[in-house]
This record gives C-alpha cells, structure tokens and sequence, in this order.
C-alpha cells in the first residue's frame, strides 16, 4: 500500500517536473529570461571547460617542445618567405588604403575603414553534432556584445549569440539555423547564406535562375542587415544546382574560413 | 559527516559532466554515451529516496547550459528516464547485469527519442537511426559503471 502511495506520488512529481521543463523549454526558445540562468551555471562550470580543454592544450605544448631541429628551420624558413610576400602586400594595400581615404575625403565622407577588434580564443566546441557552436575565452568583461560579428584570418565565422563575463558562445555561419546576407562580388547578386549543418557547407536557395552565378564566385558580407560589416570574405561557390520545375537555382558554398580548425578567432565591435 | 559522505554522489554527477563535455573526434560523437542518464539510473535504483527526480532536473538543467542545448532539453529526457526507473527499480535491482542492461539500454533510448523529438519540434529532424549507436554503448559500459559506482557507494557507507 505504501509503495503504491509513493508511486503515485513520483507520478505527480514527474508530470509536474515534465510540465516545468517544457515551460522552461519554450521561454527559453522565444524569449530572453533565461539568460542569466544560462550565464551564471556557465560561470560555475567554466573550470571543468578548462579542465576539460587541458589534454588537447598540453597536447600541443608538448608537439611544439619536440619539434624537431630542421622542422624549426624549415619552418622559419616558410614563415620568412610568408612575411616577405605579406609586407609586399602591405605596401600595396598601404598604397591602396591612402588613396581610398582620398577618395573618401573627396566624397565628403567620414566613414573609418577598419572596426575594433579583439583577440579571442577558441574555448570548446559544442558537442551536439546538429549544432555549429563554438565557445571563446573572451566576454562582457572584455567588452563583447552579442550580435558581435567573429571571423578568422580567412573569412567571417559566425556571431555571437551568449555573453558570460569570461567566455560567449558564438553560433557559426554553418550552423543550420544561421543566415548570413551575401553579396557575389563578381556579379554584385545579394542573396542569403544559410548554414549547411557541416563545417564546410553553406546554402544559397531560391535565387533566380537568370543570376549570374559561376562555380568559383566569391562571396562577400554584404552589411545588410548590420549584424555583418560589409565585404568581409564568406565562402566560395562550389556547385550550383537548377531546380527547373520552379525556376529557381540553389547554390552550395565553402566557408572561407577555417570553422573546424581556427583557434584564434577576432571579435569585430561595430564603431558608432 | 554522514551529511558530507553523500557529496559522492554530486561528484560523480560532476564527473558525468565532465566525460559529455570532453572533446571527441567527430566520427565519435555519435557514440558517446550518456554518462549523464547512466549515473541517474545508477543512483536513483540504489538509492531512490535520495537520488529522484528533483535529482534529474538540476542535473538536466546543468547539462543543458554545459552542452549549450535549448534549456530544458535534456532535462526533459532526464526527468522521464528517472521516472520510469523509479517506477521499476524493485524488480530491477534483483536481475542479472546483463538483463539490466537490456533495460538501461531501453531507457537510454527513450532518453535519446525525447531529445530527438525536441530538435524535431525546433525543425531540426535528425535521423532516428542515428541515435540507436549511443544507447548500444551505454548499454555496455553499464556493468562497468554498475560495479564501480557500487563500490563506491559501499565504501562511503551510503544506503
């Protein structure tokens, strides 16, 4: 008797606990309450991220402590060349920055051409495999907002969408609920970027089947939208597929940057 | 003291917290057994005035935000696989290990299923198929995990 009291009791208890996390659920998904829920278990944990974090960065301590002699020359000898080329470049785009703040003064204009930036690194990376989440050592006490713009040394990786004092989750243009409005810098075609659920896949569905779309195009942010600054690099055509019943084309695109390999990421703060 | 020995059991919930989290390559993620759903199990058939569903909850609340899941996720999961156990822990706790892990086997999977049926809602279907792989695992790591949190339960004198 006393057992069938209790289970009783359990089932109360369960369905009332099922309800609660459904609510929880659904707040969580429309609205903004939970945030601070979210943020503060997340600064209790933080020292298990870094626990957890401590294989892979003692890892590669350790392979950079048995480098080899001649990988270090070879090595330095690449980086060398690298610099060479680079400050090449940088006369040129020197050159080019000087004539285009010309131009710009000439156009009465005011507008900066570089935005803030902050240096962060990679935390962790989520877990769920239907997710592109990354998570980065820097947060609202460095200065990171959410809906801040993050890229790597190749090309835009994604937004910031959770700021912890230390750390911010940041969801990457692959993931599948992410959009990123484009422009094809060959064409000049606007369009948007959906993520493809895989580090290396972004979609453009429905353009027209008239665009001037070719495989090899590079898209670029087009700064609609003001989450993304514009003509930052995001990802290059790799197929182009006609839907000919609709009239439409979708397009299958690689991300420029490095979404599965990048540990430095930088953080851009739009300037006011 | 005696209040103290049942810290145990918070820490190995920590430690369950730990192995979700720890980094693996991709092709295992698919593989990677809910060490989370497997401690509750554990706890809630040895100890199931102590260990419930409140348990489950915080548990599930504290993986969701670690895991970076909408909130209440896996929480929902937790919470229904503990029910059940709590339901049918008396006839269960006298099986073999083999046959428990039958059992655990079908609560990971229901565990599994809720979570699926949650991306789903959000318009994120996931393969069914794809989730039989973690569930396997768990099933055969539980004699492991049933022997050893045993005897740490016997060693900190908890009943």
């Amino acid at each position: 008797m006393q057992i069938l009291f209790q289970a009783r009791g359990a089932t109360l208890q369960a369905l009332f606990l099922v309800v609660l996390s459904i609510a929880v659920m659904v707040v969580d998904h429309r609205f903004n309450h939970l945030e601070i829920v979210r943020s503060n278990i997340s600064l209790a944990i933080s020292p298990l991220r870094y626990l957890v974090s401590l294989p892979a960065t003692g890892g590669s301590w350790l392979e950079d402590w048995f480098t080899s002699h001649t990988e270090l020359i070879e090595e330095n000898e690449a980086l060398k060349d690298q610099r060479r080329i680079l400050s090449a470049r940088l006369q040129k785009m020197e050159i080019l920055a000087e004539e285009n703040a010309r131009l710009r003064s000439l156009l009465g204009s005011s507008r900066k051409i570089a935005d803030d930036v902050i240096v962060a690194e990679l935390l962790s990376v989520d877990q769920n495999p239907y997710r592109q989440l990354i998570e980065i050592n820097k947060g609202s006490s460095d200065g990171i907002e959410k809906g801040n713009a993050v890229i790597d040394d190749f090309g835009v990786m994604g937004q910031v969408i959770h700021v912890n004092p230390q750390s911010a989750t940041t969801i990457l243009i692959s993931d599948p609920e992410h959009a990123i409005p484009v422009q094809f810098i060959r064409s000049g075609t606007r369009s948007v970027a959906f993520g493809g659920g895989s580090a290396h896949q972004l979609e453009l569905r429905y353009l027209p089947a008239t665009a001037d779309i070719m495989v090899g195009d590079e898209l670029v942010t087009s700064g609609l939208g003001g989450r993304f600054p514009p003509n930052y690099p995001v990802a290059t055509v790799t197929s182009i597929s006609e839907d000919r019943v609709r009239g439409f084309v979708s397009v299958i695109a690689e991300p420029k940057a490095r979404l599965d390999s990048s540990r430095e990421v930088l953080v851009i703060k739009p300037r006011i | 003291m005696s209040r103290l020995r049942y810290l145990v059991i918070h820490l190995s919930l920590v430690v369950a917290l730990i192995l979700m989290i720890l980094p693996l390559p991709d092709w295992a993620q698919m593989y990677r057994p809910n060490w989370m759903a497997l401690m509750l199990i554990y706890w809630s058939m040895a100890l199931p005035k102590r260990v419930g569903l409140w348990f489950a909850f915080f548990s599930g609340i504290v993986l969701d935000t670690s895991l970076g899941t909408l909130l209440g996720q896996h929480t929902l999961a937790l919470v229904i696989v503990v029910y059940f156990n709590l339901l049918f822990y008396q006839r269960i706790r006298v099986l073999a290990l083999a046959q428990q892990a039958i059992y655990v086997f079908a609560l990971l999977l229901i565990n599994q299923v809720v979570i699926a049926w949650v991306e789903g809602i959000m318009g994120r279907p996931t393969p069914l198929l794809a989730y039989f792989g973690a569930p396997l695992i768990g099933m055969l790591i539980w004699p492991w995990v049933f022997v050893i949190l045993r005897d740490i339960r016997r060693k900190a004198l908890l009943r």
